[in-house]
């Protein structure tokens, strides 16, 4: 059995998402200049001027807010059917799910206590 | 056969074939940052797949937590120990390859003997979209319940451990370079994330 109703808007956006960098490679190529030298061959950084390498290791910073973030998303995951089916679940689901975001909180906390939130 | 069912079927050749040459192309391409990002294309056909299956809180599910964050972490953890670093032919590889396709064909034979055996017939009726979510939510809070908090307590133990490895990390650099340890993670001064021209500067984090 197939359904797949709703997903008009889905696959007429995907179309035009595909067409957009398609479009824009294929304008460049037909109006553009043609010379090819000196700044031209440079990559383009949004009017800086490009530094260094991209192959570069990056900092471990990163790492640590990507990590925080899986956990919090499966939380998300975990939580959305929860939202949807609120109606009909009742009080108890609710202390329920209370006690599951007061545990994730604890995670929070032990976060940003250690300074995993923390840029600077 | 209707259009229904023919846009199916060619949804399902552009996903399958999509999800095949990315896998073979994340095994196959030399350089690990394209194989990286190639597996976000096989995990995107794959969620695809889902909603072939009119599973889309599984899809969404497989974008957000795989795509966007599991695939996100690969590529951040590549990114951390990409050195550019002669690679050694490495020893006994007939034997290495050889069992690797032993190990591939065990698992092939395994989920082969599971998906014969497996009786998919679903009991009453099929449950499509939100109604498929709200029953997922339903199963949640009645018969998964203690899996449910379970997971939160999984979380948790995820996050303090991850934590506490990666300021093990910082320790450890700091113990290498004779700097004095401290042991708030994050609140040290770091190098900028540039480093300077010639690559090999102290600025670029060691593994």
């Amino acid at each position: 059995m197939f359904v797949l109703d709703g997903y008009d808007a889905l696959l007429g956006f995907l179309l035009i998402a595909a067409a957009v960098p398609a479009l824009a490679l294929v304008t460049n190529q037909l109006i553009g200049p043609r010379r090819r030298q000196g700044e031209r061959t440079t990559t383009y950084e949004s009017g800086m001027e490009p530094q260094g390498g991209a192959w570069i290791q990056f900092n471990i910073r990163y790492y640590m807010f990507a990590l925080v973030f899986v956990v919090f998303d499966v939380e998300t995951v975990f939580l959305y059917p929860w939202a949807v089916a609120f109606h009909r679940l009742g009080l108890l689901a609710f202390v329920e799910a209370l006690i599951f975001i007061a545990i994730l909180v604890v995670a929070l906390a032990y976060a940003w206590r250690k300074g995993a939130l923390e840029w600077s | 056969m209707s259009l229904a069912l023919s846009t199916q079927l060619i949804c399902f050749l552009l996903l399958s074939g999509a999800l095949l040459l990315g896998a073979l192309g994340v095994v196959l391409l030399p350089n690990v940052v394209y194989s990286a990002f190639l597996l976000g294309g096989v995990l995107l056909s794959m969620a695809g797949l889902y909603l072939l299956l009119n599973a889309s809180f599984v899809a969404a599910a497989q974008v957000l937590v795989y795509v966007g964050a599991v695939n996100v972490l690969i590529l951040f953890a590549i990114m951390l120990v990409n050195k550019r670093q002669p690679l050694r032919p490495m020893r006994v590889l007939l034997l290495r390859r050889l069992l690797s396709v032993g190990v591939c064909l065990g698992l092939l034979a395994l989920l082969v003997q599971v998906a014969l055996t497996t009786p998919w017939d679903l009991p009453g009726p099929p449950s499509i979209g939100e109604a498929a979510i709200t029953r997922i939510g339903e199963h949640f809070f009645t018969d998964y319940l203690l899996p449910f908090e379970v997971a939160s307590v999984l979380l948790l133990m995820a996050m303090i451990g991850a934590i506490v490895l990666a300021r093990r990390d910082v320790l450890a650099r700091d113990v290498v370079t004779g700097a004095p340890a401290d042991q708030a993670l994050l609140e040290r001064q770091r190098p900028p994330l540039l480093p300077s021209q010639d690559g090999s500067s102290p600025s670029a984090p060691s593994p």
